[in-house]
């Protein structure tokens, strides 16, 4: 119930966002919009911690669980860009993901692992936190990537309306995106040499064919392909706002699939 | 309602005239104090802007005011009253009443929804309101209009789309470069020609925190002199190229008969990756910049047509707000009014009441004499009684003038009042409001009275 109520939330502060940005951000509607985000994550924290004490697990484990703690570690990053007045707009790019993955996580049911686990303890929620926050890095870096790529069309077509207006400046985008993906490689990075080191102790080797190897490889290539982006001559800034956005569209993508391909079994998220 | 505003604006006199006019912070004061001492008027607050010198007085009669306004911006200007008289408005009642709420809000300015004619009219009344004479010159009249003046200008700009936008060729140019480079501080111009036409636009940007400032043009010594000026330096035309690769804007203003910023010269600085973006203005006709500069990923190019498309869009935004504006200019201008109209009943309702204290005390007296057997918490219970009942008698007929009197029932309410409750007799005729020292303090004692009486209930 309060998983609904901080998706409810979450939507409703995204429809705020869409509001300013086709009305004007003037007076307190932006303040009101921030607030509505903050109370979002208040709420979805408030959620996490009833199935922590209500399971006696943190909710890390299974796809419905996991999901919402992904999204929560999103708006957890939302909360923290809401008092910076200008960059707090990036939330119209973020929040759509986050109400997408709690959406998600309400669908297929949070209830707690049915399966115990062989990998657990500090190891386990530092691997799984590391990694939420690695994937959450490049969702920010997505949804500031995609802001950098409208109001770059914008400008380029001389047209300096309501997203214009609206939008943050390519400098605040620029930086944001980056913060997002040095944040997301270096968790990430971390998140897999945990996992591996883990692995190798306990089970000798890695299994290369695990979908979650799989695609914990493929999104840490990915930053690799957004940091390659960013080199060379000319462009650098737009060409990493691209490559952003077209990587977390991959990083999305081969989840579906993986989780297709595998008749949707398995823990991974 | 006796208030008049007098002075010049921009729809009346010219900018020759509008500069004499002008007052310094110090000065308004001077003038301020020598109408008072002068004329003896008791409200006034004077507002000087690059466009428009304006003076509110309260209480006015229209003939005087202009008489008194026409002197003191006579001798300010050094010209004679009639020739000051020729640029002079009056605006008198609530007609006054509007125009301050159309001036606060950007309504009634050159450039309409202008910000910073919000600070300006601040300034004006916190002047007036510091001044240290009694009774203050923002008296309770013109305390109260000023503070919903900006009140109002306030709201409109948090609830319509007055000052979105820029609304000048300059104040676009530094919105483009804000959406670019987000702080301007420590960002780099090159600056193409040493002509005066983009003058405003270094100066725009230069108060943005434009610092490194790259002139150059064909006659070298006009671009060491502009650089000079702006505390940059000069460059060899021909080492344009050169300098494309350190700067972030260019803003291109020669008056070369051929395009002097082309794909290839662009392409040339480019060899290296760049931190940011390049903004170039171009605002020469016939134009400095290939167009074909503008298909480069990393540039935005913005030519003297763009420019000004993007102002009307803007000044159409604006004017979209208007009638919204007004309609909430409107409706404080009635709020000022039922305020106003409501001040003639503050003597009545403390006569009222005073009236209804002296009765009741009297009765008071003669039960209690009676009731001698009553202890001291019974009597200060049938005291507590005596006072709820009054107050609950006279809050019934307090609230109902206040509503005639802002429906306009005016002096026939007053006097209906007066002879009902016998109040004639005993008082004699109402003084006149704002006339005597206690006068701001007797405005207050009137909210305090109807304050008490919800408290009482």
């Amino acid at each position: 119930m309060i998983h609904f109520a901080a998706f409810l939330l979450y939507f409703c502060a995204f429809v705020l966002w869409v509001i300013l940005l086709f009305r004007g951000a003037r007076g307190t509607g932006a303040l009101l919009a921030s607030v509505l985000s903050a109370a979002a994550v208040l709420l979805h924290a408030l959620a996490l911690g009833e199935f922590w004490l209500t399971h006696g697990e943190l909710p890390l484990v299974g796809p419905g669980a996991a999901l919402s703690s992904l999204a929560f570690v999103g708006g957890v990053a939302l909360a923290v860009m809401l008092p910076m007045r200008e960059v707090a707009r990036v939330a119209i790019a973020l929040l759509p993901v986050i109400v997408l993955m709690q959406g998600a996580a309400l669908a297929v049911g949070i209830e707690p692992a049915a399966a115990s686990l062989d990998f657990q303890g500090a190891g386990f929620v530092l691997h799984v936190g590391l990694a939420f926050l690695g994937l959450q890095g490049l969702a920010l870096a997505f949804a500031a990537g995609s802001l950098y790529l409208i109001q770059h069309h914008e400008l380029k077509e001389k047209r300096l309306g309501r997203i214009f207006f609206f939008v943050p400046s390519l400098a605040t985008l620029e930086r944001v995106g980056r913060i997002g993906i040095w944040l997301g490689f270096t968790s990430l990075s971390l998140a897999l040499v945990v996992g591996w080191a883990w692995t190798v102790q306990h089970r000798g080797s890695l299994e290369i064919s695990d979908p979650k190897v799989v695609w914990a490889v493929v999104s840490w290539l990915v930053f690799l392909g957004i940091f390659g982006a960013r080199r060379g001559r000319g462009r650098t800034e737009y060409r990493s706002a691209l490559a952003a956005v077209v990587g977390f569209a991959v990083v999305v993508g081969l989840y579906l699939a993986l989780r297709i391909t595998s008749g949707g079994e398995g823990l991974f998220l | 309602m006796p208030l008049s505003v007098v002075g010049v604006s921009h729809d009346t006199a010219p900018v020759e005239v509008r500069e004499r006019l002008a007052f310094g912070a110090s000065e308004a004061s001077q003038a301020l104090l020598s109408i008072r001492r002068e004329e003896g008027i008791q409200e006034e607050v004077l507002l000087s802007t690059c466009n428009r010198t304006e003076i509110y007085l309260f209480p006015s009669h229209a003939e005087r005011s202009r008489s008194v306004v026409e002197r003191v911006l006579s001798r300010k200007a050094g010209f004679s009253e009639d020739a000051v008289r020729q640029y002079l408005f009056q605006i008198s009642g609530e007609a006054a009443v509007r125009h301050l709420f159309h001036v606060s809000t950007g309504l009634d300015s050159m450039v309409t929804g202008e910000a910073e004619i919000q600070g300006q009219v601040k300034e004006a009344y916190e002047r007036a309101a510091t001044l240290p004479v009694d009774p203050p010159m923002a008296g309770p009249v013109l305390n109260r209009l000023f503070q919903m003046a900006l009140s109002v200008g306030g709201r409109v700009r948090a609830e319509t789309p007055i000052g979105e936008g820029s609304a000048s060729v300059a104040s676009v140019a530094v919105e483009l470069a804000r959406k670019i480079f987000g702080s301007l501080q420590g960002k780099r111009i090159l600056i193409l020609g040493a002509g005066v036409t983009g003058e405003l636009i270094v100066e725009a940007l230069a108060r943005e925190g434009i610092r490194g400032i790259v002139v150059a043009n064909r006659t070298h010594e006009r671009a060491v002199e502009l650089a000079r000026k702006h505390r940059g330096h000069a460059i060899p035309f021909e080492q344009i190229s050169e300098a494309l690769r350190s700067v972030d804007i260019v803003l291109s203003s020669t008056a070369a008969p051929h395009p002097v910023l082309t794909r290839s010269i662009v392409r040339d600085s480019f060899d290296k990756p760049r931190p940011h973006p390049l903004l170039i203005i171009d605002i020469a006709i016939p134009r400095d910049v290939d167009p074909a500069v503008g298909d480069e990923p990393e540039v935005f190019l913005y030519n003297v047509d763009d420019l000004r498309k993007i102002v009307d869009d803007h000044v159409q935004i604006r004017e979209q707000a208007l009638p919204k504006a007004a309609g909430i200019i409107e409706s404080h201008s009635e709020e000022f009014r039922v305020w106003y109209s409501s001040l003639a009943l503050v003597p009545v309702i403390r006569r009222m009441r005073k009236e209804a204290r002296r009765h009741r005390d009297h009765e008071l007296d003669r039960l209690l004499q009676g009731m001698s057997h009553l202890t001291e918490e019974d009597r200060e219970r049938v005291r507590e009684f005596s006072r709820r009942l009054v107050n609950k008698l006279l809050h019934q007929p307090t609230v109902r003038l206040r509503k005639g009197m802002a429906r306009g029932g005016g002096a026939e309410l007053v006097d209906a009042v007066r002879f009902l409750y016998g109040l004639e007799e005993s008082d004699g005729p109402p003084p006149p409001l704002f006339r005597s020292e206690d006068s701001r303090a007797e405005v207050f004692r009137a909210d305090e009275i109807e304050g008490n009486q919800r408290a009482g209930d």
